[in-house]
């Protein structure tokens, strides 16, 4: 079947999303979303496994065609952004009857689904480029749904740095594509060694450039102040999708650049690899750092994003087989514990109308269930086991030393280590002051009681952190054919 | 069936916690029943696998990604029935300590769990299976701590959670160092592993990160901190499971270690050894100026890790000798479970009639319960090594064991005397050990009560926490009135962990094994009489009073690690953070202020309700963009951009 097929999963959401400014009723509402979004995973799961595609659908200028196909990594990508949108969703539908413009909240929800799609699916960088463009100009809305002043300087600063790291990416695309013969992705890059021969040290700088850029999106060092601004500010749903999914779409255009355009046999040892290695690590640091030292928890969990997102990027970067399979499963693992965090978080937040971390002492007696979620998830990202975030650690550093960079292994293990650290640092208190308040300190007024759908949802995540840490089996007919890919050419 | 057993001493308990909990929303009784019949069916569980003496291993492959291993037999069968024991045993105490108080059912969910993930802990194969349900362990045992929710057990428990965390990722870090290294974290097999890799600072980083965990959890020195104010912290069974079996598995993990990672080697012996020696030494002192029972219960905890540690020291020393030094610890591990699993609950009897562990206002309670004395007599008697009590075997194996390498070191005067020196701190804290178990024992059972207080408490404790201690009681006397046929058995069960040779007759009762006793006695007397009494103890016309004499100001945890953890560390970082995070704002900002440096038109939207109309009237100058300042402040970054690309190019 033709490419073409893949706009399906790429519009179906986008025909959702229309649809909402036409619906009034909030049953409908909620009908039609679910509906789109468990449709959606179900075609996409179907889609990308029969359809390759990878032909040209349109040519944008006389050699710029967009291409749309399938491959294992843009299927796992894809499948976890579908079913955590699902997930959010079905929180999102409840929570969101305590707000206001509900219907231009689902809205740009679902439409924004259809530019993650596309990232997903796009099989050559100037697609890529497209959607990732649309991906930031369709996701401001729910950065500034609120309205409030403070939301829309969020929102700005959003736009502003996630355009200037397309910007970088884009100046890079306009150099490097003389040098490749055919565009479409493959693993293993497709610079033309004839070509690329002599201008490696311009090849590197635009490599370090689009990192940069694209980095930016992924929450990376220098480009990451955008996010603890703009995570908190939006309804909890979105943020939690914002940091869960929309940070790893910056993560997708950086493994593909890196192993599917330039290749770990141009880049392996070279300084640009050890540049990109030290900024992912200084991410590390840097963000849990800022998260240990805040108050606010949505803003807290906001930095935590940036620290756990660059995990997952250093194994990229590592280039090694190993540390990219802890990459993938720290992926995963990630997005399903930060989804589960936020929507616990704002379960609470909601609940008793505290924002700050001193003001949920106590808060397990009103609210048991979304801290327990909150726990479950926080033990994940910490990396205790049996949770997941233990395993990709793991593998994360059984990669770094192999990798033949001994160095970076040991510099991974030590700040991997310092990280985790600061990551109990700063959400254990949470809980444990959310249990276990000291004799005599009153938990916060209930202001709003839970539902069964925010509940649900925050308990089925939290839950499937353990699961999938006891049971990582479960993943592997999704990580396994990425990792098949790109495996061989790892170091 | 063996290995269905072994798989159920794990997954019962843990399988049965939710239940419980759910139990007590509906009644207290039922939970309390069912969960005593929980640690009862894993008492049996237990008894049949150590019973019958079987070996085996149950391979869990994928689980956790990585694998894990279930496995059976010697020390790991008698370490699980340990737990057993101290569980079923807690658990028919709780239910009188517990009376009336809140957060039940939370409480023996988590005990549940912590049985199960303790029993996971003996019985692993391997120590990533040790470290998952270690860390299990640590954090559902946390509840235990700060069940009261009190304002010292809140921060006992942040202490003791944080140590574990802390402690933990090291051990975590060491594991991954080794698995790089040796490719396998077997227990059984990672001896011939190491011998493939060549020694080095990488091994020793490795076998080192991954001791400190387990160090952290027996409250080794200077890991010590957290023991002093959790145990006491927790609910007196609790305590006693704390102490009596959850260090152990501390221990367990420091012998799996240093005799599969560092099986003789003798720097490693040396720094056990200073190790060990500090932790007894220390923790004795300190259990003799406390005015606390459970306190002085707990840092004698401390000090008895400190002799097991030296016994781990002595094996790695004594090399293909070891074996005194095997037995030893292993029944001294097995007797300060035992000895802990009686006095912790003991104490909880007291608490609950007097609600207080002071020895001011408990002194005497036990003076006309004659039962009670006799319950508490025989572990302390067994605890101070008084000859024809277990205690005494134990010590004398590692007192032999200390002579043992005395002998072989006999070339070297210097050596010799360092380690007669060990043999003398040895008995020293042997003497010190008799004269806190003194103290207490007066305190509690000889001396008259404070004056106004009435002994009272016809009841005092009910049935079943009688019977419960007495069992307990009972079952350890004999163990030291037949070493050859009871405890030597045990020991030759466990010794197989640690080495391969077989355990000799030794004959307890010779004048030089009685002598060591001796001189730790009198040195005991010797410090009661002079110490505690002259020291510790003033009287006054009200009667006697104990005096907390220990100076506040010698505190590690208040003045090293706290201020070094929550306050110098996370500045520092701090600052490095915020300087990476202005950086980009920073630097952003600067060319957003460049780029819109001279903007001198604006566009006003009030003039036309249908058209913006563009002015030309400048607008304000005000601020720090329009100042000198700026204007120098550009400038001088102009020229420091020209002198880079001078100096660069």
């Amino acid at each position: 079947m033709s490419g073409a097929w893949l706009l399906v999963p790429i519009l179906l959401p986008v025909a959702g999303g229309l649809s909402m400014l036409r619906i009034r009723s909030s049953r409908l509402r909620r009908a039609v979303t679910l509906g789109v979004l468990s449709a959606q995973a179900v075609l996409f799961a179907l889609l990308t496994f029969l359809v390759e595609g990878g032909e040209p659908l349109l040519y944008l200028g006389v050699d710029l065609p967009v291409r749309l196909h399938s491959d294992g990594v843009g299927r796992l990508f894809g499948l976890l952004v579908c079913l955590l949108w699902l997930a959010a969703a079905v929180y999102a539908l409840d929570y969101m009857e305590h707000k206001e413009n509900r219907a231009r909240f689902f809205g740009f929800y679902l439409v924004s689904l259809g530019a993650l799609m596309g990232i997903c699916l796009a099989g050559n960088l100037i697609t890529m480029y497209l959607f990732y463009e649309m991906m930031t100009m369709l996701t401001v809305p729910l950065v500034i749904h609120t309205q409030e002043k403070r939301a829309i300087a969020a929102g700005i600063k959003y736009l502003g740095f996630s355009v200037l790291g397309a910007g970088l990416s884009l100046f890079s695309f306009f150099f490097l594509r003389r040098y490749w013969a055919d565009d479409l992705f493959a693993p293993g890059g497709i610079l033309n060694p004839a070509a690329t021969a002599g201008h490696e040290q311009l090849l590197l700088v635009l490599y370090l450039l689009m990192m940069i850029g694209f980095g930016a999106k992924a929450g990376m060092f220098p480009l990451f102040t955008w996010l603890p601004a703009a995570h908190p500010v939006a309804p909890s749903p979105a943020s939690a999708v914002l940091s869960g999914l929309i940070t790893k779409m910056g993560v997708l255009a950086i493994l593909r650049v890196t192993w599917f355009v330039y290749g770990p046999e141009l880049l392996a040892g070279t300084w640009a690899q050890n540049a990109a290695l030290a900024l992912a690590l200084v991410t590390v640091f840097v963000g849990s750092m800022l998260a240990y030292k805040e108050r606010v928890l949505k803003r807290r969990l906001a930095y935590s994003t940036v620290s756990q997102v660059s995990y997952i990027l250093f194994g990229i970067f590592l280039l090694d087989g190993t540390a990219l399979k802890g990459a993938l499963l720290q992926l995963v693992f990630h997005a399903v514990a930060k989804n589960a965090l936020f929507l616990a978080a704002g379960a609470m937040i909601l609940a008793v109308g505290q924002t700050r971390v001193e003001g949920l002492r106590g808060v397990g007696a009103r609210t048991p269930a979304a801290l327990a979620g909150f726990a479950l998830a926080a033990l994940s990202l910490i990396g205790i086991p049996p949770t997941g975030g233990f395993l990709s650690k793991w593998y994360l550093v059984q990669g770094g030393l192999d990798a033949g960079l001994s160095g970076w292994g040991y510099a991974g293990l030590a700040v991997l280590m310092v990280s985790a650290l600061l990551t109990a640092g700063y959400l254990l208190p949470v809980v444990l002051a959310g249990f276990f308040p000291q004799e005599g300190v009153q938990p916060p007024q209930q202001e709003c009681p839970l539902s069964a759908g925010i509940n649900g949802t925050v308990l089925l995540l939290a839950a499937l952190t353990v699961a999938l840490g006891l049971f990582p089996g479960l993943l592997d007919p999704l990580v396994e054919p990425a990792l098949a890919l790109l495996a061989p050419f790892g170091s | 069936m063996y290995t269905w057993i072994c798989a159920a001493l794990v997954l019962l308990p843990l399988a049965a916690a939710p239940v419980a909990a759910l139990a007590g929303t509906r009644s207290g009784r039922a939970r309390d029943n069912f969960t005593a019949a929980v640690t009862a069916g894993e008492f049996l569980l237990a008894l049949a696998l150590l019973s019958s003496g079987r070996a085996g291993a149950l391979p869990l492959p994928r689980l956790c990604g990585l694998g894990l291993e279930l496995q059976f037999g010697g020390l790991r069968s008698l370490l699980a029935f340990l737990a057993a024991v101290g569980w079923l045993s807690g658990t028919l105490m709780l239910r009188e300590y517990f009376r009336g108080s809140a957060h039940q059912n939370r409480y023996y969910a988590f005990w549940l769990l912590t049985l199960g993930a303790t029993a996971g802990v003996f019985l692993s194969a391997d120590l990533l299976t040790t470290f998952v349900f270690f860390e299990l362990m640590s954090f559902t045992s946390y509840v235990m701590v700060v069940h009261t929710q009190r304002p010292d057990a809140v921060r006992a428990g942040d202490t003791y959670l944080a140590v574990a965390v802390v402690c933990g990722l090291a051990t975590l870090s060491g594991l991954m160092l080794l698995y790089r290294l040796t490719g396998t974290l077997n227990i059984d097999g990672l001896y011939d592993a190491v011998q493939a890799v060549p020694p080095g600072p990488a091994l020793w980083t490795a076998g080192g990160l991954t001791v400190v965990g387990f160090a952290a959890k027996a409250g080794a020195f200077p890991l010590h901190i957290w023991l002093p104010t959790a145990h006491p912290a927790a609910p007196a069974p609790a305590s006693g499971v704390l102490s009596g079996v959850i260090l152990k598995a501390g221990v367990f993990g420091i012998l799996a270690v240093s005799t599969q990672v560092f099986r003789f080697q003798t720097v490693w012996g040396n720094l056990l050894l200073a190790i060990g020696l500090v932790t007894m030494v220390l923790g004795a002192v300190l259990a003799l100026f406390s005015v606390d029972l459970k306190r002085t219960l707990a840092c004698s905890s401390i000090s008895q890790i400190g002799f097991i540690l030296t016994g781990i020291a002595m094996q790695c020393l004594l090399g293909e000798h070891g074996v005194v030094a095997a037995a030893g610890t292993m029944l001294h591990l097995v007797n300060h479970a035992s000895i802990k699993l009686i006095l912790f609950p003991a104490a909880g009897v007291i608490y609950c009639c007097l609600h207080s562990f002071d020895l001011n206002r408990i002194r005497g309670f036990g003076r006309d319960k004659p039962w009670l004395s006799a319950i508490v007599l025989i572990p302390t008697l067994s605890l101070a090594g008084v000859p024809g009590f277990s205690g005494y075997v134990s010590k004398t194996l590692l007192h032999e064991s200390m002579v043992e390498y005395i002998h072989l070191v006999e070339g070297s005067p210097l050596l010799e005397a360092v380690y007669t020196g060990a043999e003398w701190i040895f008995l020293l804290t042997g003497g010190l050990t008799c004269a806190y178990l003194l103290k207490l024992f007066t305190a509690v059972f000889l001396e008259p009560p404070p004056r106004g207080c009435a002994p009272g408490h016809k009841v005092y404790m009910s049935r079943t926490s009688g019977l419960t201690l007495s069992c307990l009681a009972l079952a350890l006397l004999p163990l030291g009135l037949l070493p050859h046929r009871l405890m030597e058995p045990l020991a030759r069960l466990a010794i197989p962990f640690v080495t391969d040779e077989a355990l000799h007759e030794i004959s307890y009762f010779t004048p030089g094994n009685l002598r060591g006793a001796i001189i730790s006695i009198i040195i005991g007397l010797m410090v009661y009489l002079y110490v505690v009494r002259r020291l510790l103890i003033r009287e006054n016309e009200l009667g006697s009073r104990y005096l907390d004499r220990w100076p506040r100001r010698l505190n590690l945890e208040n003045r090293v690690y706290r201020p070094l953890l929550l306050f110098v560390l996370p500045f520092l970082g701090a600052v490095a953070a915020r300087l990476a995070e202005t950086l980009v704002d920073g630097t952003l900002s600067l060319i957003s202020r460049a780029l819109y440096h001279r903007q001198t038109s604006t566009v006003e939207p009030d003039v036309d309700p249908e058209f913006a109309a563009f002015s030309s009237k400048p607008r304000p100058r005000q601020g720090f963009r329009y100042s000198f300042a700026y204007s120098l402040m550009l400038m001088g970054l102009g020229i420091a951009f020209c002198m880079l690309y001078l100096i660069l190019r």
